[in-house]
């Protein structure tokens, strides 16, 4: 994308005689590094004309750590404890996305029991995402109650993962060969319960917010993204399927046990805000019935098929693996030197970088208070936009 | 019900990528005259209070923790991760053997270790195990690592200091071999013999950011010299 900038000079220039529009002098608004619509620190340039969006220039960066540079003097191993806080959101998945990976190259066999934990920990996940994102959605529009009610049920899926894998947030649970923890014995009887608790719940995050008139106008018909647009700008997750492609890693490409499960995967019609946010709250029931299907008759096994210390030599080469996160696509790449036991290189093709570019598409033409719902409806998490 | 039926998702199958894939597709908006749209909106917003001011005269629904209020009743999950400590027996004697697994698992270089060859039994023992618990990011991969069960994660999660100096621990109480080697000497003298007492700084105690062998008080320069030219910790 090339950025004109037009010096003072240019913009005070009247326009030529013999044009018919109103002169209008065009200026420029930064929203952030710090702005609660960021959900971290990203700075939207925004080129204004009155209150009507001309450009939006995405300058992302100001979380960077690193990660990728920090990932080629640690193993895979110690990689997964990084891939919690790229997305911190989806820590399972991104755990997952290492752990699948090594396993191929390393050609690492895992069992019924291992994939069956996997699935049910990272559908979890995804409901706990989505509910935040929920929350949060509500929160930027205005309406701070739903922010309480998704912080309410959000807070039992973590209590989950306390219990059973000690931490709240950044997990390093899945690993190469295996899980760091087995499940609890009463651990299919608690989720039951959340099953249970969950399903009621979601009906009366409907009447709180997506019946909401208010909610509605703020996100009806505004901020269309078309397919073809959103494949050209390698969006995925949740922002591609509101357009109405069904791409979805756990149905294309099954991983884990989703191969073995029902489900649908939620696309929207048009592409708008609407889409994006009810596709979403159509992607929590899914992952319930997901969760459902598995939570009885988890198979017996270990859950770990190497030693936790085991040296893990990854043979010559380049690896691609990726993985649904409840972003978008996870893409990792590693080249391994075949001698170290450490990556000589990682890349992650996050799912936030490719979906925060659609901003760039949507917003043009649209109020500059659109503008919040556009960007709560990509669901941003700047952290793994800047890694 | 208002002017979107959520209960109107359309269940399809797609075929995409090469496979069918089945779909439900989001509710859409439905056409409404002018009046209708009006009070259904009025509804939409009426059943939103009904809910919240359901929850405001129902007290059993609260889920507010009262956090340091309720410090003597709150309990943690076995598993929750807060801080590295040692396991002792119930003599107090520590199980690690300085074998090193945990600093070779540690992904930013968090444990250091001191071992020393020990003089009675001409065996690898540890002498001094410190843990910064300022870079240490709780991953449980030491833990993990350690074949020995020498270590675990304590629940102690109040940490927060003022000056990060205060976060260096020596997590052992004494330079000496494992339990299992202290309990096949029967005499306790001799056992005595085989344990040096560390420092005032030795046992689950920040190190107040004091110079000990290998590790530089904070804020000192990095290019003192370690009396034993390991490296140190910084
Ligand atoms: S918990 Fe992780 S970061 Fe902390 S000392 Fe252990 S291995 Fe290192
Ligand atoms: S704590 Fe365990 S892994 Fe670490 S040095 Fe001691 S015995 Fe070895």
């Amino acid at each position: 994308m090339t950025v004109r900038i037009r010096t003072l000079d240019e913009l005070l220039t009247p326009p030529a005689a013999g044009s018919s529009e109103l002169s209008t002098q065009e200026y420029f608004v930064n929203m952030g590094p710090q702005h609660p619509i960021a959900h971290g620190s990203l700075r939207l340039v925004i080129r204004l004309d009155g209150e009507t969006v001309k450009e939006v220039i995405p300058v992302p960066g100001f979380v960077h750590r690193g990660i990728e540079k920090m990932c080629e003097k640690i193993t895979p191993r110690q990689v997964i404890h990084l891939t919690d806080r790229l997305d911190y959101f989806s820590a399972i998945m991104n755990n997952w996305g290492v752990a699948k990976l090594v396993e191929k190259a390393a050609g690492i066999e895992t069992n019924g029991r291992i994939e069956t934990i996997r699935t049910i920990m990272a559908e979890l996940q995804r409901i706990q995402s989505h509910m935040l994102w929920w929350g949060v959605l509500g929160m930027d529009l205005g309406a701070f109650t739903a922010f309480l009610y998704a912080f309410r049920d959000r807070e039992i899926i973590s209590e989950l993962f306390e219990e059973t894998i000690g931490a709240r947030l950044t997990m390093n649970y899945v690993r190469p060969g295996g899980v760091m923890f087995d499940i609890f014995p009463d651990f299919p009887a608690k989720v039951r319960k959340l099953l249970g608790y969950l399903g009621p719940i979601m009906d009366e995050y409907d009447t709180l917010l997506s019946g909401n008139v208010i909610l509605q106008e703020r996100l009806r018909n505004i901020g269309v993204l078309d397919p073809k647009r959103a494949v050209a700008l390698g969006c995925t997750g949740p922002v591609l399927r509101g357009s109405g492609v069904p791409m979805d890693l756990r149905k294309t490409a099954p991983y884990g046990r989703y191969g073995d499960v029902e489900f649908n995967v939620a696309i929207g019609t048009m592409g708008d805000c609407w889409d994006r946010y009810y596709v979403r709250m159509e992607e929590i029931r899914q992952s319930l019935r997901i969760i459902e299907q598995l939570v009885d008759g988890i198979p017996e096994g270990p859950v770990n098929v190497i030693k936790a210390s085991a040296r893990i030599t990854i043979p010559e080469g380049t690896y691609y693996d990726q993985i649904e996160t409840a972003r978008g696509i996870l893409g990792i790449m590693l080249v391994s030197d075949g001698k170290s036991p450490n990556p000589y290189r990682i890349h992650f093709r996050s799912p936030n970088f490719n979906n925060m570019w659609a901003v760039t598409a949507i917003a043009p033409g649209w109020r500059i208070a659109d503008i919040i719902s556009i960007q709560s409806s990509l669901d941003l998490v700047i952290p793994e936009i800047d890694r | 019900m208002g002017r979107v039926d959520f209960s109107d998702v359309k269940h399809e199958t797609r075929a995409f990528a090469g496979v069918t894939v089945p779909v439900s597709v989001v509710p859409r908006f439905k056409r409404q005259t002018y009046p209708t749209r009006f009070l259904f909106s009025l509804k939409s917003l009426i059943d939103g209070m009904r809910l919240t001011f359901g929850y405001l005269v129902r007290p059993s629904k609260v889920v507010t923790r009262q956090y340091p209020e309720n410090r003597a009743t709150l309990k943690f999950p076995e598993r929750y991760r807060a801080s590295l400590k040692f396991k002792f027996d119930e003599n107090g004697y520590q199980h690690c053997n300085g074998c090193g697994s945990c600093e070779r698992a540690c992904p930013n270089g968090s444990i250091i270790l001191n071992t020393r060859k020990g003089e009675i039994t001409g065996r690898n023992e540890i002498e001094r195990y410190i843990w910064r618990m300022d870079s240490c990011v709780l991953c449980n991969a030491c833990v993990e690592a350690c074949a020995f069960g020498a270590l675990e994660m304590s629940h102690e999660f109040e940490n927060a200091v003022y000056d990060r100096r205060l976060l260096v621990y020596t997590l052992n109480r004494y330079a000496g071999p494992t339990a299992n080697v202290l309990l096949k000497e029967e005499n306790l003298e001799a056992r005595a013999a085989m344990m040096t007492k560390l420092d005032t700084y030795g046992g689950p105690v920040p190190m107040n950011g004091h110079a000990l062998p290998t590790v530089r008080a904070l804020g000192s320069p990095r290019d003192e010299a370690k009396p034993d030219g390991k490296g140190a910790a910084s």
